[in-house]
């Protein structure tokens, strides 16, 4: 520690720290452009120039460091004069366009104009004109105010993993694009506008729409990944007119992934409807709630009446909240049926009784960024948790050793010590780190442990795991969605066991963990408790039927991992409930009555993320129309049914139900079990994953973020080699047949796909009528 | 990452062999070091300027962002980004030249060649342009001609200087 | 001695020939009276009355939606929403003033930075409903293309001031 003085006051500081840093925990203010306390140091803008005793110039206070019995001063006649002299250079050639500009109101160079700049321009000259580079549907640009702090360019290099800008020129002449005409496309681009200082880099979807003083800014919590990012949405009127990061710096630091930034724009979809909706055999009819839920009501009875609570079901959307999930199973079980499940992206759940009370990432989400070795099974990190990848990013920059074994090569924004794909060998190529894995603890290989050969890169994953202090096996989402899960999730266990190393789970669902917590499964009642009812789970229910469907915030024909046989089973069913925002064709199609809940942000709820951090928030606007909040419409289902214990008033009653799941500790024991993993043999193998703007129907329908790169199209994605083996080289179409379904798909040829694969993607309207995730497929010409 | 979209087929063996000699200079993962030197080789290579797909080439060859080569290709002077004259005239304009009389300097130049700064002679011979200080202050007036310095000029020696090109 | 002086002057109607002479002079003085609607009193260039608002020469409306009047409004009289127009500028697609709330400050024409709200000369107006009163942005427009050239001489008398 340091002793020094700021404007007269003695501070300690920390060795190596700047003097930026000290006095902004000290609360004094230094004018800043191109420092961030997230990013490096840059120095460029000379904005924070201070007085030092005894420094015949004025210093960049974000890049001095203190020494002991510095003194400064940031108010002196000399730092004040230096920092006015650095504005005036901002300003020549800084346009006097604040009122169209977005950033208005809300811009650091405004606000410091007003504080530091002088009222009278002393330059007479033109002002440079700059091109406005177009890059992409997120981020628009007005190149001209860029005061080339390099914040932008920073981003993209330090935490975005994704150099696009940069600064290209000299001098004057300095430019901030990608130089070639091209977009940015990392999934945490956005960012860089929450970075801009001023309004060169501004939200395109906000453009010209809002200002920052007419806003009013409630926090919430984004529901599209299982990292649960604070936020904040800023409302205008009842409007939603943008989102933000809530700088909460144990989740989500200060970013905030794109899809959690614009998903909300979704629910300006056409296909959002504001009323309840019956379908009588004169067609869809919108109605008022007391009709619609008597309708319901009356339907399920009669479902009930007729065929028993064993063929009454329901399916929860993986983002509905735990009250929603809660009520959902808890009107379920009061009507004496066990059907209900939210896992409708799995498969496999051979494993489900030993499984842990909630799928926990093993440790804290700050924690990722201190890993020294990672082994990650089936994870495209990156896109499917951008936060995390974020974080794990930063875990592989400091020398952590970062492993993946995935069905297909993903490209990531980190160096990766070792990514082994494995297709159809997936489960010997787990075994075989995992026996490399026991070799080295000289360990007993249990029973049933597949037989694998033990290559170099297995025992190097092996080594890294136990080496190093923080060290974890991480299960991601594709593991998930895959038949052999039970296998994959035992052996991933087993390894971490081994090695000592954490054990975790990246959820599938933004809240998969509190769906679990709130009993929305078969098995197992809220808090994990033993239930009454044993339950079938969602694809029970899609393959053998039932008659009765309550779905809740979840659109089967793209969220469930066997689209077709999902849809086919609703078809099936005599009646359907559907509590969702939006009626697209196919829920007008299967669904008997639309009741159109308050979507995220517009009503009170909880979600538990990864880590199993409970995160209550509040409604930011009131839902439009006569949408209304899930937890009520269930509770007043609940009634019409005349089930026990729907009494609630209000969403803090339904939480004090809730007690118990709060209580629950997390622990990740997964037993030992012989597995018996599924084959595919035969035939070319399908590769499956739900791309980062499918997951859900919110996102599906945002259309700045169907507009990116990253909304990957449904298609066959192929490598030459293997269309080749099919004959049908050359092919722009195919029609592909995977279970009972088909599709006719465009080809799209990519190398990285594994030969003897394909990669289709789940969660698009192309793909929904195919039969299910992974799994053999046959490909004929279209 | 946007990386290794450039074509490695661009870079001929010979400069390959040259870039390797300088990667060879750094430490095995700094080779991206090596840049400032590809790129000079690239637009030896390539008849005197370095185009997009050049520079590509370079950021998959030395596996760096293409936006990276693209910051040092634009920073220096010394890299040309559009097609050029065989010879490149680089006048220096800056304070000490500017004092001792580089006006005069590029008023001839532009009248003897019948090109403004930045343009290129319709012959394909000559290219000229405008630069900041070349260090040579001492000998102000200077202009630079391709790789040689010329100093304390006169309308004369510039014609001299340009009568003994090809 | 009092009311000896009361009585000489009812007598001779002193009073009421004051009086006269007060009306006397009134009489022949000019008259300051207008006889409205046929005569109106001069306006000063700054009166502030019905709003409008301005286009440049070649048509294009003035506005840009910088909502920097309806923040500034303090009887919140202006409601504004925007977006971009297809040729990518800032326009609003909505903008209204209601009458019955306006005081008629003139903040709104002070803080325009495009003199695109202003305040006419226009105080004859009138609505039989509250809608009427409404000033939408067509309304506005029209009354500001009818006035122009009274406006644009009032700002130009203004503009040595500002």
């Amino acid at each position: 520690m340091v002793n020094i003085e700021i404007n007269g006051i003695k501070l300690e500081a920390r060795d190596g720290a700047m003097v930026i840093e000290v006095a902004d925990e000290a609360g004094i203010v230094i004018p800043r452009f191109c420092y961030h306390k997230k990013l490096s140091i840059a120095a460029n803008c000379r904005m924070c120039l201070v007085e030092v005793e005894k420094v015949a110039k004025p210093l960049p206070a974000c890049a001095t460091p203190v020494t002991e019995g510095m003194k400064v001063f940031t108010h002196s006649p000399k730092a004040l004069g230096a920092q006015r002299a650095v504005l005036e250079f901002l300003l020549i050639n800084h346009p006097l366009d604040c009122p169209i500009c977005d950033q208005g109101g809300e811009c650091d160079l405004q606000e410091m104009a007003i504080g530091f700049g002088g009222d009278v321009s002393r330059y007479a000259e033109g002002k440079r004109v700059v091109t406005d580079p177009d890059l992409g549907a997120l981020i628009a640009t007005d190149m001209g105010r860029c005061i080339h702090c390099t914040r932008c360019v920073r981003f993209g290099q330090e935490v975005a993993g994704m150099w696009e800008l940069g600064g290209t020129g000299r001098g004057e002449h300095t430019r901030i694009g990608t130089y070639v005409a091209d977009t940015v496309d990392s999934e945490l681009s956005a960012n860089v506008v929450d970075l801009c200082p001023v309004g060169a880099l501004t939200s395109k979807p906000y453009r010209y729409s809002g200002r920052p003083w007419e806003l009013v800014g409630r926090p919430g919590i984004s529901p599209h990944d299982c990292v649960g990012a604070n936020l904040r949405a800023d409302i205008r009127g009842k409007q939603i007119m943008r989102v933000l990061p809530q700088e909460r710096e144990e989740i989500n630091e200060t970013w905030l992934a794109d899809r959690d930034r614009f998903a909300y724009l979704g629910g300006r979809s056409a296909e959002r409807i504001t009323a309840p909706m019956v379908k009588r055999e004169t067609g869809w009819q919108a109605t008022d709630w007391d009709s619609a839920l008597t309708f319901a009501a009356e339907g399920l009875k009669r479902v009930l009446d007729v065929h028993g609570p064993s063929q009454l079901g329901a399916w929860v959307g993986d983002t509905a909240t735990v009250e929603e999930a809660y009520l959902t199973q808890k009107l379920m079980r009061a009507l004496g049926s066990g059907n209900v499940d939210h896992r409708l992206r799995q498969v496999d759940f051979r494993d489900q009784e030993q499984l842990p009370a909630f799928p926990y990432l093993g440790m804290a989400i700050a924690d990722l960024e201190r890993l020294d070795g990672a082994l990650l099974i089936g994870s495209n990190i990156r896109k499917e948790q951008p936060l995390l990848g974020q974080r794990l990013r930063k875990a592989a920059l400091r020398g952590g050793q970062i492993a993946f074994i995935n069905p297909r090569a993903y490209p990531f924004n980190f160096p990766v010590s070792q990514q082994i794909v494995a297709a159809h060998n997936w489960v010997t190529e787990v075994a075989a780190v995992a026996r490399a894995a026991l070799a080295l603890a000289g360990e007993e290989i249990p029973e049933g442990l597949p037989e694998a050969e033990v290559g170099e890169a297995h025992e190097a994953i092996a080594a890294a795991l136990r080496s190093g202090e923080q060290r974890a096996v991480l299960l991601g989402n594709l593991a998930a969605y895959h038949p052999a899960q039970t296998e994959l999730r035992a052996m991933a266990a087993l390894i971490a066991r081994s090695c000592g190393a954490h054990f975790g789970v990246l959820a599938e669902g933004g809240n998969s963990a509190g769906a679990w917590l709130a009993g929305a499964v078969p098995h197992r009642g809220m808090a994990a408790q033993p239930t009454a009812v044993m339950g079938r789970d969602w694809r029970s229910m899609a393959h053998e039927g039932v008659k009765g469907l309550l779905l809740l915030s979840t659109e089967p024909e793209s969220d469930c991992i066997e689209p077709l046989r999902a849809t086919q089973a609703l078809k099936q069913a005599d009646f359907v409930v559907a509590i969702n925002a939006f009626a697209s064709d196919a829920a007008r199609d299967y669904a008997d009555v639309i009741l159109p809940p308050a979507l995220y942000l517009e009503a009170a709820g909880t979600l538990v993320n990864c880590e199993g951090r409970w995160q209550s928030f509040e409604g930011t606007t009131p839902p439009p129309g006569e949408a209304r909040p899930a937890w009520k419409l269930l509770r007043v289902l609940g009634n019409l049914l005349n089930a026990i214990g729907f009494e609630q008033l209000s969403i803090t009653d339904v939480r004090d139900e809730l007690a118990p799941a709060l209580a629950v500790g997390a622990d990740n024991q997964i037993p030992w079990r012989v597995p018996a993993p599924p084959s595919f043999e035969g035939g070319i193998m399908r590769l499956v994953d739900y791309p980062i703007y499918s997951v859900d129907g919110l996102v599906r329908r945002s259309a700045p973020l169907q507009q990116t790169r990253d909304a990957i199209a449904g298609a066959v994605y192929v490598a030459g080699a293997t269309l080749t083996q099919v004959d049908l080289g050359g092919a722009d179409r195919v029609r592909v047949m995977q279970g009972e379904g088909e599709a006719l798909l465009p080809v799209i040829v990519d190398e990285a796909i594994p030969v003897g694969c394909v990669y289709i993607p789940a969660g698009t309207t192309a793909t929904a009528a195919l039969g299910g995730g992974f799994g053999v497929v046959e490909m004929t010409h279209a | 990452m946007k990386q290794a979209r450039g074509n490695i087929d661009l870079i001929t063996p010979e400069s390959c062999a040259e870039i390797d000699r300088w990667i060879s200079n750094y430490p095995a993962d700094q080779k991206q070091s090596a840049v400032m030197a590809a790129l000079r080789i690239l637009q030896d290579q390539n008849g005197g300027w370095l185009s997009h797909e050049l520079m590509d080439a370079i950021a998959a060859y030395l596996d760096m962002p293409p936006i990276a080569v693209y910051e040092v290709a634009t920073f220096y002077s010394m890299y040309r980004l559009e097609p050029c004259g065989r010879h490149k005239i680089n006048v220096c304009t800056n304070i000490s030249c500017l004092l001792c009389g580089s006006e005069e300097v590029v008023a001839h130049l532009q009248e003897r060649l019948g090109i403004k700064l930045g343009e290129t002679t319709a012959d394909g011979k000559f290219t000229l342009s405008e630069v900041e200080c070349l260090g040579a202050c001492v000998g102000a007036p200077m202009m630079q001609v391709n790789r040689d310095y010329h100093e304390r000029l006169t309308p004369e020696t510039i014609d001299a200087i340009l009568d003994s090109l090809q | 001695m009092n009311s000896m002086f009361r009585f000489l002057k009812s007598l001779f109607l002193l009073e009421l020939f004051g009086g006269m002479r007060v009306t006397g002079r009134h009489f022949w003085r000019k008259k300051i009276t207008l006889h409205y609607p046929e005569e109106r009193a001069p306006v000063s260039p700054r009166f502030r009355a019905l709003h409008a608002q301005r286009r440049y020469a070649n048509g294009e409306e003035r506005c840009i939606a910088c909502k920097l009047c309806e923040v500034v409004c303090p009887a919140m009289a202006i409601t504004i929403e925007s977006a971009q127009r297809e040729d990518g500028s800032r326009r609003t697609t909505r903008y209204e003033i209601d009458l019955t709330k306006c005081i008629f400050c003139g903040f709104c024409e002070e803080s325009c930075p495009v003199d695109s709200i202003v305040e006419t000369h226009v105080y004859e107006y009138h609505g039989e409903s509250r809608d009427e009163l409404l000033m939408t942005k067509e309304k506005l427009l029209a009354v500001g293309d009818k006035y122009e050239a009274q406006i644009a001489a009032a700002r130009a008398q203004d503009a040595k001031y500002r």
